[in-house]
Order: C-alpha cells, then sequence, then structure tokens
C-alpha cells in the first residue's frame, strides 16, 4: 500500500468518522436531551435529583452558561441552538419568542399566580441583597450599610463588588432598586454613577462574581444573590447580607422547549414538566418565593419587603437600564 | 530536479485547496459581508457606528497598551534568559532546566494563568499569605493582564531568541576582546545588534499573541476592557450583533496582518554567519553568577505562579477551611459530565495532531517537492499566511455565523478543523523548512535507481523528515488542549473540551474545580510529550548503525 494512499484513505474515512459522530441520525427518541441553562449551581442539582429519580439518568446533558452569553445566544441561534429544552431568566425566552418564534407551546399546564404565555412556565423566582464579609468589614472598619443608596458613599471606594448589567441578571436586580426609587434621571444617574465608580475594578461580569470576591476577602462588601449569602452564612463562613431599605426586587427563570418540528426530541417536554412539578419544593428551600398557589416558606426566610418592578421586564427594558447602570 | 506531477499530487492540492476554501475563505468572506449588513440592504453604518464611539477607541487603546506592554517585558526577560543559556559558563543541567522551564506556561490554557494569578496575588492569595501583605494592588484589570500576558508570550520570545543565540557567532567576542572594546561595546557588537531582527520578530509576535488572547481578559481583564472582550460581547453578550460583532473582529486583523507584514520586513535583519563555532565563551564568575540569580528568579516567580493549581485543589475552603481533603477531586472524577469533556479534549487532541500533521505535511510537499504549477503552489503559501494572520476568536466567530444550524454545527468535526485552520501556519513553515534543506537530488537519485517517487517519498523523504512530522504532531496536540478562543464558539453541550469547561465554571466561582481541569490539560499535555520522546528515541535507536542526515532545527515558532 503506497503512502499517498493510506494518507488520503485514511483522511476521507476520518473526516467522515469524526463528521458523523455526533450528527443526529433522525431517530432522536434514543438521544440525550441537551439542557441549556442559566441556573445557578444549587438549582442546577435540584432539578438533576429530579430527572434522576424519574428514570432519566444519564439521559440529558445539563450545559451551564451565564445569563448574558444565553441570552445572547438564543437571540443570535434561534431554533439552531443545540439545545433541545432552556431553563432561562423568563424576560430573555420572551423577548428570544418575539424576535424568533423557536418555543413550543407546553403540553401540561401550570398555574403560576402571576400569567405568563403558554410557551413557558416559571420555575423559581429569586433576589438580591447587600452581602458582607463579616471580617474584612471588622478590619476595614467600615458603617454597614442599610440601603442600595448608602452604597454610593465615597466611603466605600474599591470596598464594594457590583454586576454589570451587561453580564448577568443579578446586577438588573440592583438596578431595579435604585430606577424605582430614584428615577433614571439625575438623582438616579448621580447616585449609579457614584456607585459603580466605588466598585471599580471589581465590577463583574458573572453574577456570583461578587460573591466570590466577598468570599475571597477581596471585598468587604458585595451586591449578590441572597439566597446564597444565606446558605454561606448558615456554613458558619464570615458571610452576612443586609436587605436593602429600597426593597428586594424578583426575576423568574423558567423552562421551555425549543421547537425544533420533527426532530424534537419528545423527552424534553417530559423532562421540562417534570422540572415544573417536582422540582418546586427543592427550589423553594433554595429561593423562598411563592410562585405557584399553596406555596409556603418559613418565617426566617421571608423577605419583608419584597417589590415589582412597575414595568413589565422586557429585554428592551434591560436594555435602556444597562445604559443607566453605565451612565451612558 | 523536482519530479512530475502524479494525479495523487493534483488530487492532494485540490483536497487542501477544497479545504481552505470552505473552512477559511466562505467563513471570512461571510463574515466581511455581514459586516455591511444593515436593515435597508447594504451600508457602512456599523462601522461608522464602532469608530465614532468612544467606548471603542478606549478598547483599542487599552488592547494596543496592554500587549506592546507585555511583548517588551516579556522579550526582555526571555532576553535574559536566552543570554544565560548561551553567553555563561553555568552548568548544562541548569541551561537545560532554563530552557525546559521557560516553556511550561505553554501546556497551560491562559484562562487557567488568569485564575492562577488572582489566587497568588488576590488580596487572599497563597503569595500574599506568605508574605503578609499583598505584593500588588489592583490585580484585576491591567497589572493582572500585563502578568498573565507577559507569562504567556514569555516561552515565545524565548524559542526564538534561544534559536537566533545558537547562530551567534561567539568568534567575535574574542575578536571584540582584543580590540580593547569596552564592555557596554562588546555586549552592543556581538550581542544586541545580531539580534535586533531576532528582537523586533519576539515583540511583533508576542504582541500579536497578546492582543488576540480571550483567556486572560476573561478571568482577569476586570474592567479594563480590551478587544477580545468587546467582540465576545458583541457576538455572545446580552444583546448580540453578528452585524457589530463582524466589524469588531474585523479591526481585531488590522494589528495581526500588520504584525506579519512587519515580521516579513524585520526577517531582512536576520544575520547570518558562514559558519559558527560552539564554545565556550571565557567569562567571569561574577557575571554568571548575577545572571545565575536573575534567571532562577524569573524562573521561580514564573513557576510560582502556578503553585496553586496543585494546592488549592486539596484544600477544602480556601482561604477560612485551610484543611487538607479530597472531595474535589473525588467530586470532579466522580462527574460524568467532566469525564466526557475530558475525553473530548483528548479525542479532539489527537484528532487534530494526526490530521494536521498530514495535511500540512502533504501541503508542504506539495510546495517543496513537487513540480505542481506556479499557481498552485502560490495558493497553498498564500493560504498559509492567511491563516497566520486570523485569530483563533475571529475563525470561532465565522464559523458560528456559517455553520451554526448546519449538520457539522456542535460536532467534533468542526472543533477539529479550526484547530487545524487556526494552527496551521507554523507546523506548516516547520515542515517546509524541514523539507527544503533535504537534498533535492534524492528523488532523482532514487528514480535513477527504479524506484517510484512514492517510494522515494516513502523510503527517503519521510524518514528523513521524521523528528520534524513528531515535532509538528506534538505541537498541534498540545495546541488543540489548550486552545480556547476559537472553540469557544463552537463548541456544543456534547462536544465541550476541558477549556470550554473552565470558562464554564467560572459562572460558579469554581475554582478548585477549574485548577484540577487545568491539571488535566498539564498532565495530559506532560503525556504527550513524554510519549513523543519516547517515539523519538525509539526511532533514533532504530536507525543507529545508519547515516543519519542531521536536519536543523526548524527556525519558526509559534503564532497561536
Amino acid at each position: 500500500m503506497n503512502l499517498f494512499k493510506t494518507i488520503i484513505t485514511g483522511l476521507t474515512c476520518g473526516v467522515l468518522v469524526a463528521g458523523c459522530g455526533s450528527q443526529s441520525s433522525g431517530d432522536t427518541a434514543g438521544e440525550e436531551v441537551i439542557i441549556y441553562s442559566n441556573a445557578d449551581e444549587e438549582a442546577v442539582e435540584v432539578i438533576q435529583e429530579v430527572l434522576d429519580e424519574a428514570g432519566f439518568e444519564g439521559q440529558y446533558i445539563f450545559q451551564s452558561f451565564g445569563t448574558g452569553e444565553l441570552g445572547g445566544r438564543l437571540l443570535a441561534e434561534g431554533k439552531n441552538i443545540e439545545a433541545d429544552m432552556v431553563t432561562m431568566s423568563s424576560f430573555y425566552i420572551e423577548s428570544a419568542q418575539a424576535k424568533n418564534p423557536m418555543f413550543k407551546a407546553l403540553a401540561f399546564t401550570a398555574n403560576p399566580q402571576i400569567a405568563t404565555p403558554n410557551y413557558y412556565a416559571p420555575i423559581l423566582s429569586f433576589t438580591g441583597a447587600i452581602l458582607l464579609n463579616t471580617k474584612e468589614m471588622e478590619a476595614n472598619n467600615l458603617p454597614v450599610p442599610t440601603s442600595a443608596k448608602d452604597l454610593a458613599n465615597p466611603i466605600y471606594k474599591n470596598q464594594i463588588s457590583m454586576v454589570d448589567p451587561n453580564g448577568s441578571s443579578t446586577g438588573w436586580l440592583f438596578v431595579q432598586d435604585i430606577a424605582a426609587e430614584y428615577g433614571t434621571d439625575a438623582e438616579g444617574q448621580q447616585i449609579m454613577n457614584a456607585i459603580r465608580e466605588n466598585a471599580g475594578p471589581n465590577l463583574e461580569l458573572s453574577g456570583s462574581g461578587p460573591l466570590k470576591k466577598v468570599m475571597a476577602g477581596e471585598v468587604p462588601i458585595g451586591f449578590g444573590l441572597r439566597h446564597q449569602a444565606v446558605a454561606n452564612k448558615a456554613k458558619g463562613l464570615p458571610i452576612d447580607f443586609v436587605d436593602p431599605s429600597e426593597g428586594n426586587y424578583t426575576l423568574t427563570e423558567s423552562v421551555a422547549v425549543i421547537d425544533k418540528g420533527e426532530k424534537t426530541n419528545p423527552k424534553a417536554m417530559k423532562m421540562a414538566e417534570l422540572i415544573v412539578t417536582k422540582a418546586r419544593p427543592g427550589l423553594l428551600e433554595i429561593y423562598p418565593n411563592i410562585v405557584y398557589d399553596g406555596e409556603t416558606v418559613a418565617a426566617e426566610n421571608q423577605i419583608d419587603n419584597s417589590k415589582t418592578y412597575p414595568e413589565p421586564l422586557t429585554a428592551e427594558l434591560l436594555d435602556e437600564h444597562r445604559a443607566f447602570f453605565h451612565g451612558e | 530536479m523536482k519530479l512530475n506531477n502524479s494525479p495523487l499530487m493534483k488530487a492532494s492540492w485540490l483536497f487542501i485547496g477544497a479545504l481552505f476554501l470552505v473552512f477559511m475563505f466562505v467563513p471570512l468572506g461571510k463574515m466581511l459581508m455581514l459586516s455591511f449588513n444593515v436593515a435597508d440592504g447594504l451600508g457602512l453604518s456599523h462601522y461608522v457606528d464602532i469608530i465614532s464611539s468612544n467606548d471603542f477607541r478606549q478598547v483599542m487603546l487599552n488592547s494596543f497598551f496592554v500587549a506592546i506592554v507585555s511583548a517588551m517585558s516579556a522579550t526582555f526577560l526571555a532576553f535574559i534568559l536566552a543570554y544565560t543559556v548561551h553567553w555563561t559558563n553555568l552548568p548544562k543541567g541548569f541551561k537545560q532546566t532554563i530552557k525546559l522551564a521557560s516553556l511550561f506556561p505553554m501546556l497551560l490554557p491562559t484562562v487557567t494563568y488568569g485564575f492562577a494569578i488572582i489566587y497568588t496575588f488576590g488580596k487572599q492569595g497563597l503569595l500574599t499569605k506568605m508574605m503578609g501583605f499583598q505584593l500588588f494592588e489592583d490585580i484585576y484589570g491591567f497589572y493582572g493582564m500585563w502578568l498573565g500576558y507577559t507569562i504567556y508570550t514569555l516561552p515565545i520570545a524565548f524559542l526564538l531568541l534561544n534559536n537566533t543565540f545558537q547562530y551567534l557567532d561567539k568568534k567575535f567576542v574574542i575578536v571584540s576582546e582584543l580590540m580593547g572594546d569596552s564592555r557596554l561595546r562588546q555586549i552592543d557588537m556581538t550581542v544586541i545588534r545580531p539580534l535586533i531582527g531576532t528582537f523586533a520578530a519576539a515583540i511583533i509576535q508576542c504582541f500579536f499573541l497578546a492582543f488576540t488572547d480571550f483567556g486572560i481578559p476573561a478571568s482577569i481583564g476586570g474592567q479594563y476592557k480590551v478587544i477580545a472582550t468587546e467582540l465576545y460581547t458583541q457576538i455572545l453578550g446580552a444583546s448580540p450583533s453578528f452585524e457589530k460583532g463582524s466589524v469588531v473582529a474585523l479591526f481585531m486583523l488590522i494589528p495581526s496582518v500588520l504584525s506579519i507584514l512587519l515580521l516579513w520586513y524585520v526577517a531582512r535583519f536576520n544575520v547570518r554567519y558562514d559558519s559558527v563555532e560552539h564554545f565556550d565563551l571565557p567569562t567571569s564568575k561574577v557575571k554568571d553568577r548575577i545572571l545565575g540569580v536573575l534567571s532562577s528568579g524569573i524562573l521561580i516567580s514564573l513557576l510560582f505562579v502556578f503553585a496553586v493549581i496543585f494546592i488549592i485543589p486539596w484544600i477544602k475552603t480556601w482561604p477560612y477551611e485551610m484543611a487538607f481533603s479530597t472531595d474535589t477531586f473525588t467530586k470532579v472524577i466522580e462527574s460524568l459530565n467532566l469525564m466526557r469533556v475530558y475525553k473530548n479534549s483528548l479525542i479532539v487532541a489527537t484528532l487534530t495532531a494526526v490530521f494536521g500533521t498530514i495535511i500540512t505535511y502533504v501541503a508542504a510537499l506539495i510546495y517543496e517537492r513537487s513540480g505542481l504549477f506556479k499557481i498552485g503552489k502560490l495558493t497553498i503559501e498564500s493560504s498559509a499566511l492567511v491563516t497566520n494572520t486570523v485569530p483563533g476568536m475571529v475563525i470561532g466567530i465565522a464559523y458560528l455565523m456559517v455553520f451554526s444550524g448546519s449538520s457539522i454545527s456542535n460536532t467534533i468535526f468542526i472543533i477539529v478543523i479550526s484547530n487545524i485552520i487556526h494552527y496551521f501556519s507554523t507546523p506548516y513553515l516547520m515542515s517546509k523548512n524541514a523539507l527544503s534543506k533535504m537534498n533535492l537530488g534524492w528523488e532523482t537519485t532514487a528514480s535513477l535507481l527504479g524506484d517510484s517517487w512514492l517510494q522515494s517519498l516513502r523510503r527517503i523523504v519521510v524518514p528523513n523528515s521524521i523528528f520534524t512530522l513528531i515535532e509538528v504532531a506534538s505541537y498541534f496536540f498540545i495546541s488543540a488542549m489548550v486552545s480556547i478562543s476559537a472553540v469557544i464558539f463552537i463548541s456544543g453541550a456534547k462536544t465541550m473540551v476541558l477549556t470550554t469547561k473552565i470558562v464554564e465554571l467560572q459562572h460558579f466561582a469554581r475554582f478548585d474545580e477549574i485548577f484540577i481541569l487545568s491539571l488535566m490539560v498539564l498532565l495530559t499535555n506532560i503525556t504527550a510529550l513524554i510519549f513523543f520522546a519516547v517515539v523519538r528515541y525509539l526511532y533514533t535507536r532504530s536507525i543507529n548503525g545508519t547515516t543519519k542526515i542531521k536536519v536543523k532545527k526548524p527556525t519558526v515558532t509559534t503564532v497561536a
């Protein structure tokens, strides 16, 4: 056998094998369901447990993204997306559907307290809070902030870590606090600018960025997900949290199934239903916000000053608020 | 004499040509088209938007500044190391250590350095804990990136300088000594001047790498925005736009093209000596010791940054629960998803090495040892040059735009192809270099003796370039293992590789797992290097007794 024939034959075979290796062969029933998700680690764990218990172990692949990134993929790729199912911020699901219809109507009924379109069902609702590293607070001799506005105080220069709403919707929770209370005009803008400048190098694109920095002792104060602070405080770590006096705003995350026509994996819808019906108790423990009728939350986990933003949350409003955050 | 075109040669040319057309020129063309796409037809409004934005100008300035500063510091440090290797009488083992240790960062993805820097120099970092105070403040942003890029590009600068040093003639030092030159003048005349071309090449090469890298700014960039992060945000940020992303990608190409042109230009400054004599110079013990200490200092600082990768995974919760624990490690090993990711990485790297080596070798054969028509050769040569100028991110984005939704999207195949195209240039030049140095008469002699061209290829040409082939394969393998910029856009849930998984884990701030994955990359690369060394050794032993034709070490290094 001569060398070139070997090379060329090998090459062609290899290319073909590699090319076909991971392609779908038309029969989607045996394929793994690909789930794209922006959910936090702890939510992913709950969802996976529920799916595994229902006998779906090994029949799905969970792929995590930051909210901004997954939102980008939904808007950019539409139905071409690799995923069969997503769990994602509800407002992004709505915007993606409006831009490019890509979700299937749900085959089951979910009746959340707040009405939603038929192509998604909320699975959790979360809120933010001001996070503190008590050791670092003491070491730096800083006063404990009580409101979002407090963070504009120059005393916190380079001592706070914030989430850039460009990267994560956690950042948006904070912007809603300022925008609803002080407006997006001169007063609000001034506060926003001061806070952004205080954050300086500690402005993070990832929602868990500030917690990461507060946990590592890089900064004493951050704005991040409330439930993560609750969990770490309970572990005995030097972490505490403050609910800002302006109120705690909330965002919901939902599950939706991608409409791939004939190629739609039938298992995706079943899994979506399971997540909505079976995962709620576990998720409610982590994110103590009521989404469906009949749910209850332990007294110590209740948020006293829970608020809803006066306008409907859309990707367009997020765009406005992102510009507001950056002082543009 | 070169040989006639066998039909097979033409077929190979056609195959490689088609590969470039489909997997490089069409995607790049599509990207160019998209950049002109406006609501009602074609227009320049995206360009106008981006150029007139203050933010973007700042981003470009930042990118240029941090890349140039890092390129200069990397080249300077690499010079000290290379000088120590070649111009002192320090022990051989020490010199060998310098050579190996300075290449160490190449075995890890850049995104890992960023995290390693945070956990070394941060407020609760390893070094900070050891010293009791923070060495640098503000590691997020410019300083962190400066450090990261310097570590990243130092190996390349060292490779280039080390290579040129081999060809510097030490006789001139003796001459200079005899002429009574001052120390400064001696260094200037015998070392600095002959190296000017290489200095320029090293700085340009390092600049190019830093300018187009995504891993370091993604991990430690903070608010210091550079073009790589800007590009990522435009394509997959909160409100993505392929059109604007295309414009930004094209901006990233400009410095790349410029650096290639400059590299071409500075090549003429390379000094050539007719013969090079290798002997040890009369040098002072004091000078040797100072250089020994300096080099050790550089290497220790370099390697220390990576120490955390080995430590953090074994600690319960850094920095508050400093107890030894194997929990994280067991968790990672037990997690099916991560093992799948590891398998993907191995498959991708192996396929890239195998097919990359074959394709670049055939391309080089066509250019150097065939009588293929001129245009044929020119297309191969210029395609190779183009691959050199296109950053990985741009390839990834172009693929995302063209192949999204097609049957090859989210496959291992597209990742392998993107790696081969992305890293094509250096291996191609290495192969070409090796092939061009062989006597062109071999094939003629062989044919006179009755061998066909293919037989002579198999019996003479390939065996004589076997060391280059091994080097090319290991280059492809390691590059594929650490590559991130192209794959970040095209890997799917089923085809995740270790580097993209590292970026994903960042969302959850799971640093211990990030470092374990980095260790897996590192150990795999080291294993691969050992494997290639063994192959080389076995081959050397098998040809022992026959006369070995020495092939000079290739003078080319990496453009990632």
